[in-house]
């Protein structure tokens, strides 16, 4: 007889979804998070106005400095939002001196699901044949349709708002109804579609931002930082609508505060997780049926590798993908001055993936591609910051909202490297003792292609939409790890020497563990994959469940 | 004595001399303190005044308070030393304070065009200004009357202005 029927590593993204799927088929099921509770109605706090923020919002430099300095590079970092992400003295790993990685890491109650972008897009049978036509690391062992009903099913409950396109590399879904293109966005939709016809298309961002109603949870209101929790639940979150949906089946264990150090096998089977109390720093052990580990990419793979389990094919902890940004560029409108923006949409535009999407013609720089977010906007008072004049002319300044501008910034699809890889540190350990990461990571010649490009055609749509002004990034690439979407460290595949999991999510060496976050991810596609991992989880657990059923697992 | 009060005094008179020989931390920590108390008598500073030239409104929005804080708790030394060193030159022709308003604004844009000339956003009268625009309109005096609070609730994105 074991504690629970499951164990659910990790309550973020991935997390809350497992403890949904399984509670909901009928497994008492235990949740153990690394970090602290979340109660939104006091650790949320997107409305507290500037003035009742000690440094009205430019954080608390020295103390940032001194225990996030990594975590602080997080575009969704700020002096509120920081409480969300961990404390870098606690949680040390290592790099290279000449190759940085950003490892972003949220510990309580909801993970890094409070604090995501919370772009969903699907991905396609142009990301999940990627690898098999172009020759290089492993196949996807699933393709679009085998996935396809479970995007509808994530989106069904978590709430994605958008536009249907018809675009085969970005299939369509189920849609509430989508947030409004401001003046000038719409103004260069319609230029886009008239110089590039279907072959560049712009699109308001698919996000998963209620914009009606949905099981209880509110419309978005518009307030802005999402990054800092919502306390009508707009958006999704496992805060937010997972976790609670779990509860209410009555068969969610949730454990706060608890590390897990490793998982007890034998016989290729995983028979507990062992458990250090954050706080009191003492270890237990834990036993269920199945085990789901859904703690991060990166911390995944730490946990089979301190296990010393699941990696009979060497590939734990390589393969580590992100997306490579700070390509794009950004041009001034003239016009709409008797027009302005109301409220703060907590989404941009999309252009989804033009390159390497029919083939030929291939780029000749590079394989795969990247789509653009951005958006357009008006200044305001931010550029009286450091405008020329004082008195009433300076205070004119404040009200005067400056011209239209719009950026267009780049992501883009980084190829799986069995070279760019975590491995467990030999001396370096967390606060508990846990051995940490050394973590090797570099983009290649292809991503730096595609960062390349990403000026150049971002500066075409600017043109074909009459823009002027018009400036290229001058930024290098950004840091590997810098888009908080590191995955690919335990890859799904075909065959059990050259992949850490099957077709389901499951270790092809101890069966009763599966591993549903980004570190699945055989290829990275371009777009953001939070909605990918969810519907993976999803499915993982409906597979899980008929394998004990029929007493297979 | 008040430390605000202290702070004026050493700012008004020969004493400015000596704000080199102490030390800039416990300074400033003297005017954080002073704005906890319940009903504590303001003095105005120079940096008071001259944030109420640089943006009228600067003073019944507390920005005052904003930069004191910014100062004490948030730059480095190296900025602080900085940022004391050039409030010295509001004081080059006289005590600032006591000067009437059209010489203060002469001085102030005076300043304003050598940050420029410097052309760089480390001058120090480029840092008072930036923390005198942000810290009114980050005020609930400044928001409410840039109609930027309370918030709207809804979007518009092609908004009459």
């Amino acid at each position: 007889m074991t504690d629970f029927d499951a164990i659910v590593v990790g309550s973020g993204m991935t997390g809350g979804w497992a403890a949904k799927e399984l509670t909901e088929l009928g497994l008492r099921t235990l949740v153990l998070e690394a970090g602290r509770p979340i109660v939104p109605e006091q650790d949320y706090t997107e409305h507290k106005p500037p003035w009742e923020v000690p440094f009205r919002g430019l954080g608390d430099r020295r103390t940032v400095a001194a225990r996030q300095p990594t975590q602080s590079h997080s575009a969704s970092f700020d002096e509120l939002s920081h409480v969300f992400w961990t404390d870098d003295v606690d949680n040390p790993y290592s790099t290279p001196a000449d190759r940085p990685f950003y490892w972003f890491r949220a510990r309580q109650v909801g993970g890094k699901s409070i604090i995501w972008g919370r772009q969903v897009y699907r991905w396609s049978d142009l990301d999940f044949e990627a690898n098999v036509r172009d020759g290089i690391a492993v196949d996807w062992p699933i393709r679009y349709a085998d996935i396809a009903p479970w995007y509808d099913r994530v989106e069904r409950f978590i709430g994605v708002s958008g536009q249907a396109e018809g675009l085969a590399q970005l299939p369509d879904g189920q849609f509430l109804p989508p947030m409004a293109l401001n003046c000038v966005e719409q103004h260069v939709r319609q230029r886009i579609a008239a110089t590039f016809g279907r072959a560049r298309v712009l699109t308001i961002g698919r996000v998963a931002n209620l914009t009606a109603a949905l099981n209880g949870r509110a419309p978005c209101h518009y307030c802005g930082p999402c990054h800092r929790g919502c306390i009508t639940r707009s958006y999704f979150s496992s805060v937010n609508a997972t976790l609670p949906a779990a509860q209410a089946t009555g068969r969610l264990t949730l454990r706060p505060f608890s590390i897990v150090h490793r998982l007890l096998a034998r016989d290729s089977r995983v028979t507990g997780v062992q458990v250090i109390d954050a706080k009191t720093k003492m270890e237990r052990v834990y036993t269920a049926r199945v085990i789901f580990l859904c703690a991060s990419a990166l911390e995944s793979a730490r946990i089979l590798l301190n296990s010393g389990i699941g990696n009979s094919s060497g590939q734990v902890g390589r393969n580590i993908m992100d997306h490579i940004k700070w390509g794009g560029a950004s041009g001034v409108f003239d016009g709409w001055t008797d027009r302005r923006t109301i409220g703060e949409r907590p989404n941009g535009i999309y252009v989804p993936r033009f390159r390497n999407v029919t083939s030929p013609p291939r780029h000749p720089d590079f394989i795969r591609g990247y789509g653009f977010q951005g958006g357009a906007g008006r200044t305001g008072w931010h550029a009286a910051l450091h405008a020329p004049g004082i008195g009433l002319a300076l205070k004119a300044r404040l009200t005067d909202l400056g011209p239209w501008s719009m950026s267009f910034d780049g992501f883009g699809e980084m190829l799986p490297r069995e070279e760019n890889r975590a491995t467990l540190h030999p001396t370096l350990v967390d606060a508990w003792g846990i051995p940490s990461l050394h973590i090797e990571c570099r983009w290649s010649d292809n991503e730096l292609a595609i960062h390349r490009d990403m000026n150049v055609t971002a500066a075409e749509l600017l043109e074909a939409a009459g823009a002027k002004d018009i400036e290229p990034s001058t930024s290098g690439p950004s840091t590997p790890g810098g888009t908080n979407h590191e995955m690919g460290t335990a890859r799904m595949g075909r065959d059990p020497k050259t992949s850490v999991l099957n077709g389901w999510n499951q270790s092809w060496d101890v069966p009763n563990v599966f591993v549903t976050d980004g570190a699945a991810m055989t290829s990275s596609s371009c777009q953001n994959p939070s909605l990918t991992y969810m519907a993976l989880t999803a499915r993982a657990c409906h597979y899980a469940v008929e394998q004990l059923k029929r007493r297979e697992l | 004595m008040e430390r605000r009060e202290l702070i004026q005094w050493l700012v008004a008179t020969a004493g400015l001399q000596s704000l080199n020989a102490l030390d800039p931390a416990d300074l400033l920590a003297l005017g954080r303190d002073v704005h906890r108390g319940a009903p504590v008598r303001r003095t105005l500073s120079a940096v008071d005044v001259a944030a109420e030239r640089i943006l009228p409104g600067a003073a019944a929005a507390n920005v005052g308070a904003f930069i004191e804080k910014m100062l004490t708790d948030w730059h480095t030394p190296e900025e602080r030393e900085r940022f004391l060193a050039g409030l010295k030159e509001l004081d080059a022709r006289g005590n600032f304070v006591d000067r009437n308003e059209a010489d203060q604004l002469a001085l102030l844009n005076a300043l304003d065009n050598a940050a420029f000339a410097a052309g760089t956003n480390d001058h120090w009268f480029a840092r008072l200004k930036y923390l005198t625009v942000y810290g009114y309109c980050t005020s609930e005096v400044g928001m409410r009357a840039l109609k930027l609070y309370p918030l709207p609730w809804r979007y518009d994105g092609c908004a009459p202005v």
